[in-house]
This record gives structure tokens, C-alpha cells and sequence, in this order.
């Protein structure tokens, strides 16, 4: 319970600069995402598995507030409710509920509607927010453009801009700063450890000097690879979710390092521009295995 | 396209005859070879696979039922008499038929008659709780009211009387598989024979204190004191560890001691009539008389009751 | 002052709440009637050698061991046996207890050395050492009470290479080690350096917790006014469960005992700093292990009814409770030793043992369990065991039944310290439920060690 309430307020600095900059159509995503996910959980429990409400650990919220932040400022109540059922209905509780589910609730709730809705999902058109941005880039993501046009399309993008706000992209992705002081939040706080994410930070970086090296026209570079797309929610927030990644420290970055090659890969040669989805619902298949196979260092027993 | 088509059609239709012979190869290479009557006895066993019998479940307990010379080791409280005729009808066997028998709880440590001394805020379970202390209550022998028993019951069989906090056997439901005696760290529950119509006595205390420390602890505890024993005329009933124990094989139902046990720790259950006390023990006390009289007549020394033990000894020697 | 250490894996930081760290220790009277328990050590319980209506003596013994891990059991006071009958312990179960009603005046058996001098001259002869350590009934009094002469005595092939005085007293808390190390730090130095000369000399290490300055300071002065060989005083860092006999040895040792083995096995002795004061009066005074030091602390108890009392074996719980001014309102649970390890009071009538450390008052704020939820796995659980055991998993296959697993994932090696049910944030009795998979373990390995031995004996027969 205060481990979900920690998480809740990680992820507000994001919460708060995506409202700021989207404005109303923002904040009435992430109260229909929030309302409805509690909602259904609540619900569930009720009828359908007749057993004691537990809207009260707080989990509902998180997945409601991470559904909400994955998807783009202009999704139409409608389809929010859709990913809350598919992520509460489909993906927890159908498994036993909290700590049962194999995948994170919110990512495939995501890359359902991704599949479902393409069009919806990848209109990123940007709406009047409380605070105008003059340098908005609207109509496609930088990682869009990249990967339409070639690396060389995006080579004169100011990142410093974009790790401070990135407009374009789903509402979470807009501030990198943001989504980073949540997550040394939660490693002060010692709700996560920090190994998954820098894993999955540092196999991104590896592989994109690497391709970006042997040729900087067809691929795209380190940094930028870093900071856009939902590299950095997803690397603090989604893959770092307890039930969905491996519990011993080297499972973790064996994960890590799994979630950063698919997602290079995919944004190098599959054709979604971004793939931070998938990949970890990708790996979030192997957790089981991972958990066999990297126990914990026991005593006397080396 | 019509050369795709039939090209399509015959490389499956070599693809799956290849397939075949080779699942029909693996298929005769592996085979296990078993007794058919193994699958036989299988489908008359009750399918609960409760391991009641000992076994490991019913196709275990068929396996084992084939290849045995007989059936003497092994009988189905599930399914009775009638499943282990049909068991012996396929195996040509004979079967020992067995009276039937429902699962008991030796304990009447009901809220009322068992003060609680202190409260459990532990695991809610029985084994947990045996292993940390004993118990709630001043009683050391008896339930500890957690429900392990309901839990291992397969067949909805027990449930927890909240009035109590004991737990009830619905014997109807009840094929006395014996896991909740498994599951009793306390050992309360025991399997005994249903008798006739459901009618039996039993002792409902397992508390092996002394009298006064017994009856500190529940008022309904058995305390050692011997009346039944003396009472019983079909010496059915030992005295051991300072708790009384019908044996079911020779009790009479004749509910005299259920009368004089002084704290209602004998039970009778299903019998028909409400057991008339009073009458009762004027029964005995009739009985006992006359016993006296014509002892006294006989050899008028022995009427003493000193002299009891002293003739129990002359015997002894 | 040498570098603070620790050991390796896991651990937890309860707060320490030694509350009753600045009591002196107190004498506590005699009430009228003692109950000395039959089963006060590890292993097989004494047996009695009195009868009812024999009048015995202070420090006489009252009991001999019942087989090799046993121990003697002297009497605590003057008086008359009353009776020798099953009585329940704290935990409501029944042991033999024999019943002394106390005379009014005291005299000690013969042989007793009662002057308070301090003597640290050390004999010479090894076997009349451990044998009075054996003839005194001195046990661990860290909490496992294992008879101290078998543990002193490893057998010829055993190398001790080093003596680890247990002071780090890592329970939350509990003051009494503290108050014996700050008050008489010489006794417990001989104590340390006669078992030293036992293990044939050994180097020995007294570990403190930091969080006892005081006597880490008390004690590093009476090691070096007291000038024995190869004893020195190590501070440890803060950390549940540092008194751990296996925690301890990694810290001080870099050492670690493997599984089932002894600690002997790596070279390391422990004994705790109360056991090495018993050992003191045992070999240079001759008393029996009849006192001992217990707190009366608690988090709903005001710091001026807290004591640390020096206590005689057998005397009533309930007793030393009336004495320090009642059961406070406010106590949900009690507890006889730490609040991480000890156990739950369900007879308060019960009698203080050799190894009683404390009457511990915790309020309902915390001890009421709260309500279980579903494992989300964390793996905090994972982070906090200093086995570096996986709680989660062994809960779970404790559900499933499955002991194989459990024995491949190290139930048994389990310490039942606590911390993966103090870490816990979904309130899993993840404890209570690995300590029932580690019984049924053990019951498995030891029924496999007992079928290999009988088939073995059974090779040699034919």
C-alpha cells in the first residue's frame, strides 16, 4: 500500500507538466483512466470474484495513471475506457488480480488499443495547453520523423529541449526531467533498485553508438534514442513494475538488457517507429525463467 | 494457379501421410503396456482422489488393487461397500466388507465451557498455531478452532460453528476419508464407526490433565474420575492418561455412562429419545443395589468397599 | 578503534528502542514459592534427584542432565521441595517443574565461593575447568541455551580458531547484555579468556553493536587493564540480526558456516557475554548458573518503570511484573525475549528459565497483525533474509506442499529471525509459514539421515 502510494506520487512531476501543457483534454483522460480502472477493479472484486475490495492498495490508480500517460493527448474518452477494461478486466484480474498478472496491465492495455485504434494512438496532434510551447513540433514524433525520413531529418533537434520537455508523443513522454525525478523518488524512497532501468538505459546507449557509428545517416544517435519516445517511462515506470520483472538483481538486467535490444531493434528495422511496448511485454514472457534461473546469493552455500 | 493449387494440395497430402507413419511409429515404439482393468477398476472408484485409502489417488489405489493377490489391505471409505463389490466383481476377488465410519471431533471446548486466557492474533491455522504455544485457551489437548479441518475436507463436509467454534461433521456428506484427522495437530478428530441408524457414544475430550486441571480449563472436559469405566457392564471403556475412551467395537449403546458422566464430556448422538437421566441412574443405582445384596448374601465380607482392591490383589497374586 | 563491520546479506533496522539502557541492574527479592523447570537447555530435559519434603540448599544440585546435550540444575534459593509436577511454561505447554517453598534465611551449599573479589588468575588445569563449567549447569544464554561445556569441548579434530563473544545484542529493546558489559566488564573479560584457554588459545573478538558505546568503552578498558592475550574489542555496525551465530561469524570472520555444518567447521566458537560471566563464576568462584540479568522494558512502559533486574531461576513471570509495578495499561502483547525472535507470554505464571533475557510489554500498535494482502513481488523479502533465502518462494511452496523444492531452495537453512516478515509490505506471515516448511524439511532430511544410517547398519551386520 505506501509502495503504490509512493509510486502515485513518483509519477505526479509527469503528471503535472502533461497537464500544463495539454490542458483540459489531459486532465479528463487521466480521470476517466483513473475513475475507470478503480472502477472495474472494484466492480470485479465484487461480483465477479465475491472476494474482499482491494481498490484500496492503491494498484488501480497506478495502472489507471500509467494507461493515462501512454496514451496521446487526443484519445477520445471511449477508447480510454476500452484500455482500462482490457488492462484491469483483461490483463489482472483474469490472472487472480494483484501479483498474479504476467503482464504489465497498462502496457498491454497500450499496445492493444495500438493494434486496435492505430489511428487514434498515433495522432499526435498537439492541443492548447495552460502553457504554449512556440518550438512544438506537431503532427508527427520526432521518433516518427526519424524513422520516416532517416537519422539526418532530426540531426539539428536541440536535445537539450527535449530531455526538458518534448511535446509531441503520448502525454508521459513529454518531459524527460520529470519522468527522472520521479524515478530517484522511488530509489530514495528504496521502493525499486535501480538496476532495471539502467540496464535498459545503458543497452539503448550501447547499441545506438554502435549502429549510429557505422552509419549516422540511416541511424539515429545515442541521445536522441535516449530521450525520446517512451524509453525513459517505460524504463522507470512500466518495466520496473514488481509483479512483471525479475526479482533477483541479475534477472533484472538481464531484462533490462533484453527490453533495450528489442526496442532498438524494432526502432531501427520493424516498422512502428517506437517499440518500448512491446518490448517489454516482450520480455515480460521470460520473467518466469529469469526467476528460475537467478536466485539470491545464499549463505554458506557458495 | 492451378499448378499452385494441386502443387499446394499434394505437399500436403505427402506431409501429413509422412507425419502419420511417423506418430504411428512413436506410438507402437512406446507403448506402455498396462493391465486393462486397471482403466476398469478406475472408472467404478469415486474419482475424488482424496488419498483416504493411502494411496496417492484412485488410479493409484486401482493399480495397486490389480496387482495385489487380495483385497485385504485395501478398502475405499469413500465409496464403501458398494464400490469395493464392484472393485472385487472386476478383479474376481473377494472383499471384507466394512462397517461404516464418519469422522468425530473429540472436543467440547465450546466458547462457554473453555474460557479463553488470551488472544491469538496469528496465522489462522491450526499447525501454525500448535507450533507456537498451546493454544487460546487454559486447555492444551484441545481445538484450537483455526479450521484446518474444513480446509483439508474435499467434501464440504466440516465447517466451523461460529456459535462454538468448534467444528461440526455433516454426516451426510462426510465418507470419513480421514484428512481432517491428518490435518488435526491436536488429534481430536478420529475416525469411528457410524453405528446402527447413525447411533453412537463417544468420549468428547482428549484433555490429558488431571481432573482439577481439566476442569479449570473446560467445564465440559473429561477429568479422569472413572464412573464411566466402573459403570460400563460391556467393559468398553478404558481409563488411560487420565481421559476416558469408548471403544466403538464393543459399546452397547446403552448410555449409561453418557448418564453419569458428572460433566457431560460422553455424548450420544442420533439416538431417538432424549436420554432420561434420572431414570437412568436409577437403573443403575437398582442394578448396583442388587449386585450388593446378592454379594452380601454370598460371602458377606466382600460388601465392604475397602475390600474391593484388596480382592483385586489376592486375584493379582 | 578498529573499522566498523557487518555482515553481508540482508539484514533489517528496526528501531533499537533501548529505553531501559540507563537502568542499573537490581537485585530482585525472593517471592515465596520458586518453580525451577525440568527443560531450562537444549536438548534432553534434567532429571530430578530430590524428592518432596527434602530441604535443600542454595546453589545444591537439584537436578542432573538427562543425556549427553543436558545439563545440571541447581537450586536458586533455601527451602523446601514441595512437590515435582508437570507445570506450564510460557507457552502453555507442560514441563516438569520442581516446587521450592523459600526459607526465610539463606544458606549457600558448601564449595561456593561468595566473596566479591575479582580473580583473574586463571587455573591451570583444562578438564577441571570444563568439567565446573558442566558441574555449574552453564548454557548459552544468548537464547538457544545449548549446554556450554559440549560446545567448548569440539572434539580433537576440531581447530577453534577464533572465540566470538557475542555483545551485539541486536534485539530492540533488550538491555540486559548491555548493563552486564557496562557493569562488570572485568568478569566477563576472565570468562572470555578461561574459555579461551579451553580452545587451547585461541584469539578472541568481543563484538558490539555501535549502538552501545558505553560498552564497547567498559569493555575495551577491561581488556586492557586486564592484559590477557589476544582478546580485542570489535565494534560492529547497527544491523538485525548481527547476533545471529552465523551473522556474527561472517562479520567477524568473513566466514561462512555452511549449511548443517557447525560453526566450529570454519574455526569460530560464539558464546554470548552473559555466558561468559557465567563461565566466570562457574570456574573462579564455583557458583552454579542460578541468576541471571532479564529487562522489563516495552514501548507502552514509562522509562522509570523499566529495570534490569538480576534475577534467581524459577521465580514466577508474574512476579517480577507485580514487582515493577504491574502489567501497564496499554500492553497488547507480552513477550519473553526481543521482539523480533521472543516469544509470546500465554501463561504469565510461568517461571523464568536459565536463558530469560526479558518481560517485554509491546503495545497493540506493534504487534496487531494487519491484514494479509497479495504478494506483489517485491522482493523485499529476498533483500532482508541474512540467508539470502528467497521467503516468497518458500511460501509459496510450503502452500503447494512441495518439499522437494523447499529443500532445494533452503527452507531448513532458515534462522527464523524474522525479517522477511518485518519487511514484508503485504503483511504475508511469510515466518510463520517458512518455519512450518523448515519443520517438515528437517523431518524429511532427518528421516532420510536415520534410513541411511539403519541401511548401513544393516550392511556392517551381514
Amino acid at each position: 500500500m505506501s509502495l503504490m502510494r509512493d509510486v502515485v506520487i513518483a509519477l505526479m512531476p509527469a503528471v503535472i507538466v502533461s497537464v500544463l501543457f495539454y490542458g483540459w483534454s489531459e486532465l479528463l483522460i487521466l480521470a476517466v483512466s483513473v475513475a475507470s480502472c478503480v472502477l472495474l477493479e472494484w466492480a470485479i472484486t465484487k461480483w465477479l470474484l465475491k472476494k474482499p475490495c482491494t481498490v484500496g492498495d492503491l494498484s488501480a490508480v497506478v495502472t489507471g495513471l500509467l494507461l493515462a500517460m501512454n496514451l496521446p493527448s487526443t484519445t477520445p474518452w471511449w477508447v480510454v475506457v476500452i484500455g482500462a477494461v482490457m488492462a484491469i478486466g483483461v490483463a489482472k484480474m483474469t490472472f487472480g488480480g494483484l501479483g498474479q498478472n504476467i503482464f504489465n496491465p497498462a502496457i498491454t492495455a497500450r499496445v492493444f488499443l495500438l493494434i486496435s485504434f492505430p489511428a487514434i494512438m498515433t495522432d499526435w496532434t498537439v492541443p492548447q495547453g495552460f502553457i504554449q510551447n512556440v518550438d512544438a513540433v506537431s503532427g508527427a514524433t520526432l521518433l516518427g520523423i526519424a524513422g520516416e525520413k532517416g537519422a539526418l531529418a532530426v540531426a539539428d533537434v536541440d536535445m537539450l529541449n527535449t530531455f526538458l520537455l518534448n511535446i509531441g508523443g503520448s502525454a508521459g513522454e513529454i518531459s524527460a526531467l520529470a519522468l527522472l525525478a520521479g524515478w530517484v523518488y522511488l530509489l530514495v524512497r528504496k521502493v525499486i533498485k535501480p538496476w532495471i532501468t539502467l540496464s535498459i538505459f545503458g543497452t539503448v546507449a550501447v547499441i545506438a553508438a554502435i549502429f549510429h557509428l557505422c552509419n549516422p545517416e540511416m541511424f539515429t544517435g545515442p541521445v536522441f534514442n535516449l530521450l525520446t519516445g517512451g524509453i525513459i517511462l517505460g524504463a522507470c515506470f512500466m518495466a520496473t513494475d514488481y509483479v512483471t520483472s525479475p526479482m533477483s538483481n541479475w534477472g533484472g538486467v538481464v531484462y533490462g538488457v533484453g527490453i533495450g535490444i528489442v526496442v532498438m531493434m524494432i526502432r531501427y528495422f520493424g516498422s512502428y517507429p517506437e517499440g518500448m511496448s512491446f518490448a517489454i511485454l516482450i520480455m515480460n514472457c521470460v520473467v518466469p525463467l529469469l526467476n528460475r534461473w537467478f536466485h539470491q546469493r545464499k549463505y554458506g552455500r557458495a | 494457379m492451378t499448378s499452385t493449387v494441386i502443387w499446394t494440395i499434394v505437399i500436403l497430402t505427402v506431409l501429413g501421410l509422412l507425419l502419420a507413419l511417423i506418430l504411428f511409429w512413436v506410438a507402437r515404439k512406446f507403448k506402455v503396456e498396462e493391465d486393462p482393468r486397471i482403466d476398469e477398476v478406475e472408472k467404478v472408484m469415486p474419482g475424488a482422489n482424496c488419498g483416504g485409502c493411502g494411496f496417492a489417488g484412485c488410479r493409484a489405489f486401482a493399480d495397486a488393487a490389480v496387482k495385489a493377490p487380495n483385497l485385504d489391505a485395501q478398502y475405499c471409505p469413500v465409496g464403501g461397500n458398494d464400490v469395493m463389490k464392484k472393485v472385487a466383481a472386476i478383479l474376481g476377488l473377494e472383499v471384507k466388507e466394512k462397517a461404516p465410519q464418519v469422522a468425530v471431533v473429540r472436543c467440547n471446548g465450546s466458547c462457554e465451557n473453555r474460557p479463553r486466557t488470551n488472544v491469538y492474533d496469528g496465522v489462522a491455522s491450526c499447525r501454525v498455531k500448535a507450533a507456537l504455544y498451546s493454544g487460546d485457551t487454559g486447555c492444551a489437548f484441545g481445538c484450537l478452532g483455526c479450521g484446518d479441518c474444513v480446509s483439508a475436507c474435499q467434501f464440504g463436509a466440516i465447517s466451523m460453528d461460529p456459535a462454538t467454534g468448534l467444528p461440526v461433521v455433516d454426516e451426510e456428506k462426510c465418507t470419513a476419508c480421514g484428512a481432517c484427522a491428518k490435518a488435526c495437530p491436536k488429534h481430536i478428530i478420529e475416525l469411528r464407526n457410524k453405528g446402527p441408524r447413525g447411533m453412537r457414544v463417544y468420549v468428547s475430550c482428549v484433555n490429558k490433565d488431571k481432573g482439577p486441571a481439566a476442569r479449570k480449563a473446560c467445564a465440559a472436559a473429561c477429568i479422569g474420575c472413572g464412573i464411566c469405566v466402573k459403570t460400563c457392564t460391556h467393559d468398553a471403556i478404558v481409563l488411560e492418561d487420565n481421559v476416558a475412551y469408548i471403544d466403538y467395537g464393543k459399546c452397547r449403546l446403552c448410555r449409561e455412562c453418557e448418564a453419569m458422566c458428572p460433566t457431560g464430556a460422553i455424548h450420544g448422538v442420533n439416538f431417538p429419545k432424549e436420554l432420561d437421566k434420572d431414570a437412568v441412574k436409577a437403573r443403575i443405582a437398582e442394578r448396583q443395589k442388587k449386585a450388593r445384596e446378592a454379594a452380601a448374601a454370598a460371602e458377606p465380607v466382600a460388601v465392604k468397599p475397602a475390600a474391593e482392591p484388596l480382592k483385586k490383589e489376592e486375584n493379582n497374586g | 578503534m578498529a573499522s566498523k563491520i557487518t555482515f553481508s546479506i540482508g539484514g533489517v533496522h528496526p528501531a533499537d528502542n533501548k529505553i531501559a539502557r540507563g537502568r542499573a541492574i537490581e537485585v530482585l527479592p525472593l517471592p515465596k514459592t520458586v518453580y525451577v523447570s525440568m527443560a531450562q537447555h537444549l536438548g534432553a530435559p534434567a532429571k530430578p534427584l530430590v524428592a518432596a519434603g527434602d530441604s535443600v540448599r542454595t546453589g545444591q544440585v537439584i537436578a542432573e542432565p538427562g543425556g549427553f546435550i543436558s545439563a545440571f540444575v541447581h537450586s536458586p534459593v533455601t527451602g523446601t521441595v514441595k512437590s515435582i509436577a508437570p507445570r506450564k511454561d510460557l507457552a502453555g505447554n507442560l514441563v516438569t517443574h520442581i516446587e521450592i517453598a523459600v526459607a526465610d534465611e539463606e544458606v549457600w551449599a558448601e564449595g561456593i565461593d561468595l566473596t566479591p573479589g575479582l580473580v583473574t588468575e586463571l587455573p591451570s588445569d583444562v578438564p577441571a575447568m570444563l568439567e565446573r563449567i558442566k558441574a555449574n549447569g552453564v548454557v548459552g544464554l544468548g537464547g538457544a541455551t545449548f549446554p556450554t561445556h559440549v560446545k567448548l569441548n569440539p572434539g580433537p579434530n576440531a581447530h577453534p580458531e577464533c572465540l566470538i563473544l557475542n555483545g551485539a545484542e541486536c534485539e530492540p529493546f533488550l538491555t540486559s547484555d548491555f548493563r552486564i558489559m557496562v557493569e562488570r566488564p572485568k568478569e566477563i573479560v576472565v570468562g572470555a579468556a578461561i574459555m579461551q584457554k579451553i580452545l587451547g588459545g585461541c584469539k578472541c573478538v568481543i563484538g558490539i553493536e555501535e549502538n552501545k558505546p558505553e560498552a564497547i568503552e567498559a569493555m575495551g578498558k577491561a581488556v586492557a587493564e586486564l592484559g590477557y592475550q589476544g582478546i580485542s574489542v570489535q565494534p560492529l555496525k547497527k544491523r538485525y540480526p548481527q547476533g545471529g551465530e552465523k551473522q556474527l561469524i561472517d562479520a567477524v570472520m568473513h566466514r561462512q558456516v555452511k549449511s548443517g555444518a557447525l560453526p566450529i567447521s570454519v574455526g569460530a566458537v560464539v558464546q554470548n557475554v552473559a555466558t561468559s560471566l557465567a563461565v566466570y563464576e562457574a570456574v573462579q568462584k564455583n557458583r552454579p548458573l542460578i541468576t541471571n540479568t532479564l529487562t522489563v522494558t516495552g514501548d507502552c512502559l514509562p522509562v522509570e518503570k523499566q529495570h534490569n533486574y538480576l534475577f534467581r531461576i524459577g521465580v514466577p513471570l508474574s512476579f517480577i511484573a507485580e514487582y515493577a509495578g504491574g502489567i501497564p495499561e496499554g500492553a497488547a502483547k507480552l513477550v519473553s525475549g526481543g521482539p523480533m525472535m521472543g516469544r509470546a507470554i500465554a501463561n504469565i505464571d510461568a517461571c523464568t528459565v536459565k536463558g530469560s533475557s526479558s518481560i517485554l510489554y509491546l503495545s497493540e500498535a506493534l504487534t496487531k497483525r494487519k491484514p494479509e494482502s497479495n504478494c506483489i513481488r517485491c522482493g523485499k523479502c529476498a533483500d532482508a533474509c541474512p540467508m539470502g533465502l528467497e521467503p516468497f518462494l518458500l511460501n509459496r511452496l510450503y502452500k503447494a506442499g512441495d518439499l522437494g523444492q523447499l529443500e532445494d531452495n533452503a527452507a531448513q537453512d532458515c534462522i527464523e529471525c524474522g525479517c522477511c516478515l518485518y519487511s514484508c509490505p503485504a503483511n504475508i506471515p511469510l515466518l510463520d509459514n517458512i518455519r512450518q516448511a523448515k519443520g517438515q524439511v528437517m523431518g524429511v532430511i532427518r528421516a532420510r539421515a536415520a534410513a541411511a544410517k539403519a541401511a548401513a547398519e544393516a550392511a556392517k551386520n551381514q
